[in-house]
């Protein structure tokens, strides 16, 4: 019953009036930004943390406002994937093989109402397992102590490493350049490191300036260099009705999926991709061949969409309760919750209730209000492909600099994003992934402080990191992430192979 | 190909002075017995042996722009580093208006529009920010306002 | 920028010739040297709130966050730009006079600005789990004298910081000659040290009132002293440090400070205003709201107070090598 009692003080906060306003404000931008070419729940996230941050809101509703705006991205993706057959990012790369062809036969009001309905599905149950799930883990958390947190960290890196490319040894660089530049700067014991004497670099690089920089101005420069040629609606959108027959056929699908998606998010460093990526392999098997995947087929489209939107659910369960984001975007929620100030962990239960069941509450509510703005109100954010990448790119930019000049007013910062940008768009050409870069500089502090504290306990021995059975669980799980996609994907063709 | 070696190349050579500069870090007198030093170095070998495998085995050739796109991207990132040093003396409309519409014709090239969007997402941008979302922007020079 | 800077100066000088009067006129500014939503943010806008409530000041209190440097950033702002500026407060707290001891503001010093007072206090406390054999204070100090490998302690602030030099006083008084052999970590937060204490990865925790109160509620720590001189109201069964004979006080104080330059009516003006808040009802209410316990030292006497604390806490860290 502590749940319910719990869940009543998060209605209590996410219902007043001024809340339920930020959140459907929220779902709304968050819709756009999803359906916006190029723009995804990543970076559309990061660009406005800035923002967010200088209007001075306190940390729930900061965080009811951009946890709306993460659903709703993660709603508004599915949009350009069938119509335009452009993922916002890589989660809804999957919503393109089923979706795309669907929308070409004319039946692009079908796909985008289903991807709705099963978003909502995913979303809605992934939401209840947090619920369930995360104040059990933090219960939990009890049992991690220094050596664990450091293994634990290890197995982010791994399994994010070993999921976001191809190459390991790209992965480790991503990693390593994260982590690298998180060192610079004082260090938690107050010895200033790697400045070059620089005082702007004293207190360190602040991970919005990367983050903004990496997602959105490489962004930037992808589209100078296809001159904005890949986006133009491809098909035709007619009359938009509800497809009840699809969504009856289809419920065993999304109830599947959303759990595959939900399991999947829960694993630290994983995320929406996979759980997309799962949910769509074996709904793909269990069909059989003559299920039309990647012909059209209405399964081929609830079930990545389900998957991904419960991923994006369960992924917040690890970034609540240990710290440890399961992907991109929740990596940058982390950034945001660490501006305002809240540090995720087990302490956060009981600690910060109104935060965490405030943001369970509004995160429910954000579900009711997107499947009611994306089934009747599809539309109007199809009208937003329309936006050509001419006026939107050089508005994300401008966007971006006054968000990170707005925070510190200096131009080093503005530099440094250029920076990043450059090094983003570099980066991305030869297919190194950069979720790890954000992940290093987001959790690089903690992860040495964790190693020194468990040496300063101790006294130097340093088997005390494998002493007992749950830091050796996670550190053969850390090997294990690593290594097996190397293997996986032989048998698993990665999904980049299969569009087009 | 040769992309993946020069960058393994790069990370390796960047990995070592980094190492390097790592070593040069002050201990406290107050040292844990890990240090400041300790896991910089371990980052820093990481890397130095990613870079070499890069070097090794690399990925297949991405498809790379050709030059003069390449010098699109380079005149892009002059005028993001221009704008960066003239938001704070001139003020934001002017150079966003400027930087906006530069980027917007580097994406599209249609002189008018590429104008028209960068003079309305100045000022509409500055609209939003300084009256809707209430930040401190100011809109021209220091000079011009007294 | 020199430009910018002696238009700042010669605003600040004439608003400080100006004061008297403008002082009634203008809304004052407070300034939170930190992100919104830690401790001197929470004293910026309580404070600045009530002031108003109460009619202290005509105008609302406008909360500005300057943020880097743990503090420093405002405080060198304060010294350089803003030395007369009649109208500004700024929120202090343990936190300051520890880094003005320690020299971390780059080089400035407590003499640079006049401490105004403190008005709460969020006090200090060494708690184990509740299945530590350590039952007492002295259990827990005279094992680390024994042998001061078999105990780590964790707090929320970083080695060298406010929570750090709590154990290694305590230590001091129990006869511990060599303080450099404590083990301390330094954790994101007082919540992260307990839950490491409860989870028995650290022996003891040190940390404030305020980090313990829901941990001491769900029976799973023992509170084995108060840093206090008397028992905390609420929290009577905690004993003091100094009744079980090791003579420590130490919390963590919220007040403020306000720039060097200004007249001493201007100082006897925000002390006056921050007693009004001191003895008003709503900072009853927000200090019970957020585990502080009443300490009100105003004007002269807190000067004294934090130059003694100055002084402690610099020899401390002599000794055990945060600062040479």
């Amino acid at each position: 019953m502590d749940i319910m009692s719990n869940l009543a003080l998060g209605f209590s906060i996410a219902l007043s009036p001024y809340t339920l306003m930020l959140a459907v404000a929220g779902c709304f931008l968050g819709t756009i930004i999803g359906a916006l070419p190029g723009l995804g729940p990543s970076n559309g996230v990061a660009i406005l943390i800035p923002i967010t941050f200088t209007l001075g809101l306190d940390a729930t509703s900061a965080l009811v406002l951009m946890t709306s705006v993460y659903y709703g991205a993660m709603y508004g993706g599915r949009i350009s994937s069938i119509l335009l057959n452009i993922p916002g990012d890589e989660p809804a790369l999957m919503t393109t093989l089923d979706g795309y062809p669907m929308a070409k036969q004319g039946r692009a009001g079908d796909a985008l109402v289903l991807s709705g309905v099963a978003s909502f599905v995913g979303a809605f149950l992934a939401t209840i397992g947090l619920m369930l799930l995360a104040p059990m883990l933090s219960q939990v958390a009890y049992q991690f102590g220094q050596a664990e947190y450091f293994a634990l960290y290890l197995l982010a890196f791994c399994t994010l490493g070993g999921m976001a490319s191809n190459n390991q040894a790209k992965s480790a660089i991503a990693a390593c350049i994260g982590l690298g530049i998180a060192m610079i700067g004082y260090d938690s014991r107050g010895m200033p490191r790697l400045t070059g004497g620089n005082l702007h670099l004293y207190d360190g690089i602040d991970f919005l300036v990367a983050i903004v920089g990496l997602f959105a101005i490489a962004e930037v420069f992808f589209f100078i260099e296809s001159h904005g040629k890949k986006s133009s609606i491809g098909v035709k959108l007619d009359k938009v009705r509800i497809p009840w027959k699809d969504i009856y056929a289809t419920r065993w699908t999304m109830l599947r999926s959303s759990f595959v998606g939900f399991i999947a998010g829960i694993l630290p460093g994983a995320g929406a991709s996979l759980g997309s990526f799962l949910a769509y392999m074996s709904e793909k098997s269990i069909a059989g061949k003559n299920g039309g995947f990647g012909k059209g087929a209405v399964k081929g489209v609830a079930a990545p969409e389900a998957g991904n939107n419960s991923a994006a659910g369960g992924a917040l369960v690890p970034m609540l309760t240990l710290g440890v984001p399961g992907s991109g975007t929740t990596a940058v929620l982390l950034a945001l919750l660490m501006t305002l100030n809240i540090t995720p962990g087990p302490t956060l239960f009981t600690d910060r209730p109104e935060v965490v069941w405030g943001l369970i509450a509004s995160l429910l509510i954000a579900n009711f209000v997107l499947l009611l703005m994306n089934v009747p109100m599809v539309k109007i954010f199809v009208k937003v492909l329309m936006v050509p990448p001419w006026i939107l790119l050089p508005g994300v930019t401008m966007v971006s600099f006054v968000g990170i000049y707005s925070l510190s007013g200096s131009y080093f910062d503005l530099l440094l994003m250029v920076g990043f940008g450059v090094l983003g768009y570099v980066l991305r050409k030869l297919d190194i992934p950069t979720v790890p870069v954000i992940l290093g500089i987001l959790l690089g502090g903690k992860m040495e402080d964790a190693l020194r504290n468990a040496m300063v306990i101790s006294g130097g021995d340093v088997m005390y990191l494998f002493s007992t059975p749950i830091s050796i669980g996670l550190w053969i799980a850390a090997i294990v992430g690593f290594v097996a996609p190397m293997f996986l994907r032989r048998f698993l063709k990665k999904p980049q192979a299969i569009t087009d | 190909m040769a992309s993946d070696r020069i960058f393994g190349l790069v990370v390796a050579v960047v990995a070592l002075a980094y190492i390097a500069g790592a070593t040069q870090i002050q201990t406290s007198f107050l040292s844990d017995p890990v240090g400041p030093k300790t896991f910089p170095i371990i980052i820093g070998s990481v890397a130095t042996i990613a870079g070499l495998f890069m070097v090794f085995k690399p990925d297949p050739e991405p498809d790379w722009p050709v030059l003069r796109t390449f010098g699109a991207l380079f005149f892009a990132v002059v005028v993001l580093v221009l704008y960066a040093y003239a938001l704070k003396p001139l003020g934001f409309l002017i150079p966003t208006a400027i930087a906006a519409g530069v980027l917007s014709y580097q994406i599209k090239p249609q002189a008018l529009k590429a104008a028209l969007s960068g003079l309305g997402l100045s000022i509409g941008l500055f609209l939003l920010f300084k009256f809707a979302l209430d930040l401190g922007l100011v809109g021209f020079p220091k000079s011009w306002t007294g | 920028m020199s430009k910018h800077f002696f238009k700042t100066f010669a605003i600040a000088a004439t608003l400080g010739i100006g004061a008297p009067v403008i002082a009634t006129a203008q809304a004052a500014e407070c300034i939170a040297p930190a992100n919104p939503g830690g401790g001197w943010d929470f004293t910026c806008r309580q404070i600045g709130k009530i002031m108003f409530d109460i009619g202290a000041v005509d105008k609302p209190i406008q909360v500005t966050n300057m943020a880097g440097g743990g503090g420093g950033l405002a405080f060198t702002n304060v010294v350089a730009e803003r030395n007369e500026d009649a109208n500004l407060i700024i929120a202090a707290s343990t936190a300051t006079s520890t880094r003005l001891a320690q020299n971390a503001y780059a080089g400035m010093t407590a003499d640079q600005v006049r401490f105004v007072g403190a008005i709460g206090i969020d006090p200090g406390v060494i708690v184990v789990a509740a299945d530590s054999p350590f039952m007492t204070l002295s259990d827990l100090l005279e094992a680390v004298v024994a042998d001061p490998a078999s105990v780590t302690f964790a707090g929320g602030s970083a080695v060298g910081g406010f929570d750090h030099m709590k154990p290694l006083m305590l230590l001091q008084r129990a006869g511990l000659t060599d303080i450099t052999t404590v083990k301390y970590i330094g954790l994101d937060g007082g919540g992260d040290a307990i839950t490491q204490t409860i989870g028995g990865f650290t022996q003891a925790m040190t940390g404030d009132m305020s980090e313990i109160v829901g941990f001491l509620a769900s029976g799973d720590v023992r509170a084995l002293a108060v840093l206090t001189s008397e028992r905390v109201e609420g929290f009577e069964d905690i004993p003091t440090a100094v009744e079980q004979g090791y003579d420590v006080v130490a919390g963590n104080w919220r007040g403020l400070y306000i720039p060097r330059g200004v007249s001493d009516e201007t100082f006897d003006m925000w002390a006056d205003r921050l007693q009004q808040v001191a003895d008003s009802d709503e900072w009853a209410e927000a200090m019970a709201a957020n585990g502080l316990a009443p300490f009100t030292l105003v004007g002269d006497d807190f000067q004294a107070y934090i130059d003694n604390l100055i002084v402690e806490i610099r020899q401390m860290s002599i000794e055990i090598g945060v600062i040479q």
